[in-house]
């Protein structure tokens, strides 16, 4: 096999794994939004026998009960506002661990390390407690702000900033360079991939999060999409064709979004040189 | 070198103080008085909770000085959500639990006995409440919630498929041999594309628990100290199940999700709590009816639980004279509340015209005298775990009913000795 | 440049927060461990010492929760990691904007919250009525994907995989775009073949990357709960409940905190003695 065959033959495996694997079942759910409840609950075709918009009316029609073009609002506004802050947080705390020499770091950060394998789950009571001493309980910042203490984006950034080649940031500081212009300067223009995808993955773990919201939020019209949209569950039956109205109308600015951003992504990826 | 930080902080308080965007609604003055402003979580998701919604709705109409604010998550997460709440100082004014979660959160100490408040000026008429319903709430002679509901559950049937086997649907099986005819003429009709049954296991735990209360079956000994799961009736209960099983008339349990076979017309009968109407209230395309479970053993049960108005503990007197107040409400107007699925509690609801017109519900309602709760225990939850699992193992014919049971036994009676060591008192039998 | 404490500077605004929601948080957990804390007893939260940790060691149900975490692990990462490297070689051949389109079609999925993605394969896996049976029924095949304890597991790694495999799959795609064309150039010039140097050269250098990918996903397999509470909540028979799950309804459920909190350590140092080996595999292979 030579090597144009070879890269048409692994392109098209992929694409067949891709469309087969992951947009089939996109698309039976897009599909299924439009069907009848007992046309979903009875599987009888990937099409809809009788194409209905009565799910997405049922959700959207009643914004004071179901605000869900709210949840949507706050989604946006806590997931921007978490990726924005753990990004600056992270860039800065690793690179000054990459890079300054500062007394005791190889302690501080095997401790932030060390971090990653603690599952979330279990500080949620003590961080329950601590946030109602703060005060910001039912507030944005009770699900903003300690997601910037995670230690993913620290370790993440700080493998990559290993990787940039010193002598630019000597360079820049023998131009009398401070040193946060130097960051600002020479670094974050030099690591946009690695951060803008850290920013998703920020991103969609702060939109995709259930149990944080669940438990810090008490009001209806301060929730986040996956604790709104998790109102059409009961304990014993699901409300499919609203659950799967509702969540189509969700992600479908999320996907966008992503679409966009992809682009910048890979710019991003180019501008700096990366691929020499 | 704080500036991006300090950009990204103001920012962010930029977006939270934005006007209207994420102001809450503590206290607000209306007309120069101060309103008081109650609290109110449950699990009532789905159709239930826009009931709900409804009923809140029109108390706050009605009570310009109160304003309740209603909270809903699905049941599971309810309780984590209303523990940790509690842990912080912060539960709700008014709450819902279930009749057998309520001792959990009365020992506690996160709700307050109503006696009090039911025999006041101001009160609700305790003779009114079905007996059985009523006593369930109490804990060392407390009561500890106003019951909302009974759910008990019932049997759904498909009348068309009663009607294509040649069963008249209006006189649904009453006892075990009517049932299993019912279930072998289902089996005999020619096949289709896939299988159609008389009858499916949905939930195994309230089937499982209707079947070895049916059989004169018990979970624990008089003064609840210890586990008596392994006894002979409980087997007999759980074995008559797995016959039924093993003579291919009923498939092996699924895990989740067996009910939508009979919400696809395919499954003649099954045994689900009442809260499952409102589901079908959805599906157009199905004939279904309700009626009593038929009785398999020497004895009349069915499980059921309850919804009850709870109350936090330690408010101040006039939060918890409006608190009282909304509880009265709902209680008085749970005729309402049973128009989305559920049966009410009170006598003189059970018996007016109105509940008569509710066909599903009032055949439900036929069992209010027989029905069963599961023990109070404190360690409902564990209990819970190892009486499904046990079930669940036993219908699979994964294990035999005595071994399956046994099992079950000896880790209850380890959480009674583990409870008794650390000072928690046992429970009350239902 | 100097070393100066200074430079903590930089480091303080991340350093505060995680002191105050994860170190804070986790030292409490600690001491809560020590004591016997139920909400159920009126007995004050009393020091047991290492108690709880004996109870645990002796509790069968969390032998079966680690069991279970570790069927989870061994099945969902080395597929996770084989498949997602298998994807990352693929796209990299897909040229120019449908490099874009496929990229986001295999990370759409993780789009999805962990509920909706839940009833969506709950709905795909039902014995009976599901989408998955009904489509293989015509060929002879029904499985009862949730319902047996032999295929619940498999069931809820197959979803996982389709769920998040886009992350990983990205991560890789930009280290594979990383290595600099020049090595690739030198190696064709050489005459070597482009199997020998996928594996000669693509490899090797991709391996900072593969094993950030691996020890995540090792750590994030331990910590699974979401997509099993979802899908199964534990079930056929306790057979997928995993450490997490359990830990979540002792404290939540049954209102141990104490109990609860030490089996978090445990927990947490499996995890850190899965993690450690890996990363010393990995040094002696450099080495």
């Amino acid at each position: 096999m030579n090597k144009k065959s070879l890269r048409l033959f692994s392109a098209e495996v992929a694409k067949g794994v891709g469309s087969l694997f992951f947009v089939i079942p996109c698309l039976l759910r897009v599909l299924a939004a439009f069907k009848p409840d007992s046309e979903i609950v009875k599987f009888q075709g990937i099409l809809p026998k009788q194409w209905t918009i009565a799910n997405f009316q049922e959700v959207l029609g009643n914004p004071e009960e179901i605000p869900l073009l709210r949840w949507l609002l706050n989604s946006v506004i806590i997931s921007i506002s978490t990726a924005t802050l753990v990004l600056t947080v992270s860039s800065l705390a690793a690179w000054s661990m990459a890079r300054l020499r500062l007394p005791g770091k190889p302690v501080v950060y095997g401790v932030v390390l060390a971090t990653l394998m603690v599952p979330g789950q279990i500080l949620l009571v003590p961080i329950y407690l601590l946030l109602n001493t703060l005060g910001w309980l039912d507030t944005p910042l009770a699900l903003i702000v300690p997601a910037a203490g995670g230690a993913f984006g620290v370790f993440m950034l700080h493998q990559f900033f290993l990787g940039i080649p010193k002598d630019l940031e000597e360079a820049a500081a023998l131009d009398g360079c401070s040193r946060l212009s130097t960051f600002m300067n020479v670094i974050v223009p030099l690591s946009r991939a690695p951060m803008a995808t850290l920013f998703i993955f920020t991103f969609v773990g702060s939109w995709n999060d259930f149990l944080g919201p669940l438990v810090f939020l008490d009001s209806l019209e301060r929730y986040t999409l996956p604790v709104g949209i998790a109102l059409f569950q009961t304990s014993y039956f699901t409300e499919y064709g609203l659950t799967l109205a509702a969540s189509l109308l969700c992600t479908l600015p999320t996907f966008i979004a992503f679409m966009i951003f992809q682009r910048q992504i890979i710019s991003g990826m180019a501008a700096s040189g990366m691929k020499e | 070198m704080m500036t991006p930080r300090r950009a990204v902080l103001t920012a962010l308080g930029g977006l939270i103080a934005a006007p209207g965007l994420l102001s809450g609604c503590s206290s607000n003055v209306i007309g120069g008085r101060k309103q008081t402003t109650i609290r109110f979580w449950n699990g009532f998701t789905g159709p239930d909770g826009r009931t709900m919604l409804g009923l809140v709705r029109k108390f706050n109409e009605e009570n310009p000085d109160v304003h309740v604010v209603m909270q809903r998550m699905d049941w599971g997460t309810f309780y984590n959500k209303l523990f940790v709440a509690g842990l912080g100082g912060r539960a709700p004014e008014c709450f819902v639990l279930h009749t057998r979660a309520m001792l959990r959160f009365a020992l506690a100490g996160f709700a307050t006995p109503l006696d009090t408040f039911v025999a006041s000026e101001n009160g609700l008429p305790e003779a009114d409440f079905e007996p059985g319903v009523w006593d369930a709430t109490t804990y060392k002679s407390e009561h500890f919630g106003i019951p909302l509901d009974v759910h008990a559950m019932g049997m759904y049937t498909n009348r068309a498929l009663l009607k294509e086997v040649d069963w008249n649907p209006d006189t649904p099986p009453v006892n075990t041999a009517e049932f299993i005819d019912v279930c072998k003429r289902v089996r005999k009709l020619p096949k289709q594309e896939s299988e159609r049954y008389g009858f499916v296991f949905t939930n195994l735990e309230t089937n499982g628990y209707t079947l070895i209360r049916q059989f004169a079956g018990n979970v624990f000994s008089p003064d609840m100290q210890t586990c008596i799961l392994n006894s002979p009736e409980n087997q007999n209960g759980l074995m008559f199940g797995r016959s039924l099983i093993d003579d291919a008339l009923v498939p092996s349990p699924e895990n989740f999700d067996a009910w939508i076979g009979f919400r696809q017309g395919r499954v003649a009968m099954a045994f689900e709590g009442i809260y499952m109407l409102a589901d079908l209230q959805r599906q157009k395309d199905l004939d279904y009816g309700g009626a009593p479970v038929p009785q398999f053993g020497n004895t009349k049960a069915v499980w059921a639980d309850s919804h009850n108005l709870c109350m936090r503990r330690g408010l101040d007197a006039p939060t918890a004279a409006a608190t009282w107040r909304f509880m009265r409400f709902l209680s008085n107007n749970s005729l309402d509340w049973a128009l989305g699925g559920q049966i009410p509690t009170r006598v003189s609801q059970l018996e007016s015209p109105e509940f008569a017109k509710m066909e599903v519900q009032a055949q439900f309602a036929k069992q209010v005298k027989i029905v069963k709760y599961h023990p109070k225990v404190p360690f409902i939850f564990e209990y819970l775990t190892e009486f499904t699992l046990a079930v669940e193992k036993i219908l699979r014919g994964r294990e035999k009913a005595p071994t399956a049971l046994k099992t079950a036994e000896d880790n209850i009676n380890r959480i009674i000795e583990r409870q008794r060591k650390q000072g928690v008192s046992g429970g009350d039998q239902a | 440049m100097k070393p100066r404490a200074s430079g903590w500077m930089f480091a303080a605004p991340y350093l505060t927060l995680f002191t105050a929601f994860v170190i804070g948080p986790l030292l409490f957990g600690f001491a809560l461990s020590l004591f016997r804390w139920e909400l159920l007893s009126n007995v004050k939260p009393t020091f047991v010492g290492f108690e709880n940790y004996v109870e645990a060691f002796r509790d069968p149900y969390v032998h079966q929760a680690l069991g279970a975490t570790l069927r989870f692990v061994w099945m969902a990462v080395p597929a996770t990691i084989l498949l997602a490297l298998m994807i990352a070689t693929g796209l990299n051949a897909v040229a120019g904007k449908r490099q874009g389109f496929w990229r986001a079609a295999i990370y759409v999925p993780h789009l999805l919250t962990v509920s909706v993605a839940g009833i969506l394969w709950r709905w795909f896996y039902n014995k009976e009525f599901g989408i998955l049976n009904a489509l293989l029924r015509p060929i002879g095949i029904e499985i009862p994907w949730l319902s047996d304890v032999a295929w619940a597991m498999p069931a809820i790694v197959l979803m996982t995989l389709w769920w998040t495999l886009g992350g990983p799959s990205v991560v890789l795609l930009s280290g594979l775009q990383n290595i600099p064309v020049s090595y690739l150039e030198a190696a064709s010039l050489d005459g070597a073949t482009p199997v020998q140097r996928y594996f000669r050269i693509i490899l090797p250098l991709m391996r900072p990357v593969l094993l950030f990918v691996t020890v995540m996903h090792v750590i994030g397999g331990f910590q699974v709960f979401g997509q099993v509470y979802m899908i199964t909540r534990g079930g056929p028979e306790l057979s997928t409940r995993s450490l997490v799950q359990y830990i979540y309804e002792t404290a939540f459920n049954n209102y141990r905190m104490g109990y609860a909190a030490a089996l978090s350590w445990i927990l947490f140092a499996v995890i850190a003695l899965f993690t450690l080996v890996q990363f010393r595999l990995m040094r002696e292979e450099r080495s």
